[in-house]
């Protein structure tokens, strides 16, 4: 039950309030707004850059499609058989790739956060791949195909080693970073 | 309406200020602040007894308000929601400041054991200045009671104390209340 005291508070409540804060409060409130926004911005770039690196890889792969087709008419028919050199450069930068996608295969699909075209665009084998395997053995001795192709190793080499450096450092535990470390040095 | 809502009387709000809040609509955000902000403030004023603290306090809640917006369910009251902000925000301020809410013993205070009301009136300033001289401990149970209609039960839980320490020391908060007004009666 209500005493004399409550009623009171109750019956002059209006009259306990205060004006408003003052309008610098506001001011104050959107800066900092502004601030975060931009701070999702990058944090949403950040967390989408697996996304943003295969597409660098597609627009990369169109170019050297682009840059062979342009170069083709200029194509030496060679009929000289694979060179040795070739060979070596194809076993060794494959066997790279593909230890590096077995270690990103490990981790969950939700931690890589590819969807599955993206997934096999990142394969070594992909359509401009193929297409630019099925150029060499029809010319073994064209430079400029030899060239895109291990252009096209080097980047994706480069992109696979992003990838899992990054699933290893959002995956990393304290020992794991000492052991690298001690690797390291 | 809960209780503790009834108090608030904040400009109506357009239908979809939240959803285009939740979108990130810097605009509808300043409705929703335009509408709550005194109110808000009133409480954070209240709890922290300071005008600078409780801007400071007011504006990390707008800030977390916005930021979370889009967690409020579609049929949560939007003013008990932002209003728990707010008081969290100024409990997190008293913890900050090691405000301890303590348990006390099981000790009756009794409605009639105190001072005659009878012998002495109140007035809105006098009940003003007694309350913000209470102890920090005091003046949150009884704001959190009186002011922004929180019960005894609501209150104990957002305090960590039993509902019957809530209880007792709303009690005395009051009785210590009237100690005050009753002196400045005498005095003046």
């Amino acid at each position: 039950m209500s005493d004399n005291f409550e009623q009171f508070i109750q019956q002059n409540r209006a009259a306990f309030e205060q004006p408003g804060p003052s309008p610098r409060i506001w001011d104050a409130l959107e800066k900092e707004l502004g601030q975060q926004k931009k701070g999702r911005v990058v944090s949403m770039l950040s967390s989408n850059w697996f996304k943003a690196a295969v597409i660098a890889l597609l627009i990369i792969n169109a170019g050297i499609l682009f840059l062979f087709i342009k170069h083709k008419q200029h194509q030496q028919n060679d009929l000289a058989l694979m060179l040795p050199e070739m060979q070596e450069a194809q076993f060794y930068y494959s066997s790279r790739i593909e230890a590096r996608l077995d270690s990103i295969r490990t981790y969950p699909a939700a931690e890589i956060g590819l969807d599955s075209a993206a997934m096999r665009e990142l394969e070594l084998k992909n359509d401009t791949y193929q297409m630019l395997e099925k150029e060499l053995k029809n010319n073994p001795g064209n430079e400029r195909i030899r060239a895109a192709i291990i252009r096209y190793y080097q980047l994706k080499l480069d992109l696979l080693d992003k990838i899992l450096e990054e699933l290893e450092a959002k995956h990393a535990t304290p020992g794991d970073l000492k052991k690298r470390y001690e690797e390291k040095i | 309406m809960k209780a503790s809502e009834n108090n608030l009387n904040q400009t109506p709000l357009a239908e979809n200020v939240v959803d285009r809040c939740k979108k990130g609509d810097v605009r509808a955000f300043r409705e929703i602040y335009d509408a709550y902000s005194a109110a808000m403030y009133n409480i954070c004023l209240r709890m922290t007894n300071q005008v600078s603290d409780a801007e400071d306090v007011l504006q990390e809640a707008f800030i977390q308000v916005y930021r979370s917006i889009g967690k409020l369910e579609k049929d949560a009251s939007l003013t008990a929601w932002i209003k728990r902000i707010v008081v969290n925000h100024c409990l997190n301020y008293l913890r900050r400041k090691k405000v301890y809410f303590e348990e006390v013993g099981e000790v009756e205070v009794s409605e009639e054991q105190g001072l005659d009301e009878a012998q002495f009136s109140y007035t809105v300033a006098a009940v003003k200045s007694a309350i913000t001289a209470l102890p920090t401990g005091y003046r949150t149970v009884l704001n959190l009671y009186l002011f922004e209609n929180y019960s005894h039960k609501e209150i104990a839980d957002m305090l960590g104390i039993s509902e019957s320490t809530a209880k007792t020391q709303y009690m005395r908060a009051k009785e210590k209340v009237r100690q005050i007004v009753n002196q400045q009666n005498i005095m003046n």
